[in-house]
């Protein structure tokens, strides 16, 4: 990994078009600023592993519905019945 | 299809769910991997209490399996960052509570043979205006693994 040190005001840029400046330090937390073409996607990294489990749990019902009937026969309630949409939050 | 008041959507899992357009969750960023996703329905199947379906209203495959996050956890509390305070519209100074002004849902996903949920990533709703995020205020996950015997444990 290259490591580069920065002060405030100071960037770095890559591939000639990126700019990535430090904006401001603070005691636990550093604010960085992007500049960069609009094709360019730039995202927090926990976001990207974020998005693979997002990914990952839009496949359930797909790919792994028999684990939801584990969870429900667990929960002590496997019985089918109609979809009724939430009052959200009445008792959750 | 619009029924009265009511709307009605075809899900590829639920089959027809009738919702009211009042009770459509409103994501303005989406969430991501997701990020178009930003009409969403929460169902709930009586039965499969206390499980909670998050249906996307435009895409009919699109269907999320969640729990409320105390039903995991019970004594969770959640720190909203000023990035989802200001998605949510909630007052940098309020101190709003899971049960009365939040809804805090943990999506669940397939681990192996089993079930895990990310009780570090929650998707929020705020009550009063059904606005709705998923909220990362911790870097790192807090993930959970349903149990053999129905508890959920946590992954270290």
């Amino acid at each position: 990994m290259l490591v580069v040190r920065r002060r405030a005001g100071e960037a770095i840029v890559l591939n000639g078009d990126i700019e990535i400046e430090v904006i401001e330090i603070s005691r636990t937390r550093v604010k960085l600023g992007v500049r960069a073409p609009r094709h360019v996607t730039v995202l927090r990294r926990e976001s990207v592993v974020l998005a693979q489990q997002n990914q990952s749990a839009a496949s359930l019902l797909t790919e792994s519905p028999e684990t939801v009937s584990d969870l429900l026969r667990l929960l002590g309630s496997l019985t089918t019945n109609s979809p009724q949409t939430s009052q959200v939050g009445a008792d959750m | 299809m619009v029924i009265g008041g009511t709307r009605v959507l075809v899900s590829e899992h639920l089959g027809e769910v009738e919702w009211d357009p009042a009770s459509e969750l409103l994501l303005p960023g989406g969430l991501p991997g997701f990020e178009d996703e930003r009409r969403m329905v929460a169902v709930e199947v009586p039965a499969q209490r206390p499980l909670v379906f998050l249906q996307s209203v435009d895409k009919p495959g699109i269907c999320f399996v969640s729990l409320p996050v105390r039903t995991i956890q019970q004594d969770y509390e959640i720190v909203l960052s000023e990035d989802d305070r200001a998605a949510l519209r909630i007052a940098h100074d309020a101190s709003p509570e899971i049960g009365v002004d939040l809804l805090c849902l943990a999506l669940l996903f397939p681990s192996g043979n089993g079930l895990e949920a990310n009780l570090g990533a929650p998707v929020v709703v705020n009550l009063h205006n059904l606005r709705c995020v998923q909220s990362q205020t911790e870097a790192d996950a807090r993930h959970y693994r349903l149990g053999e015997e129905g508890r959920w444990e946590p992954v270290c």
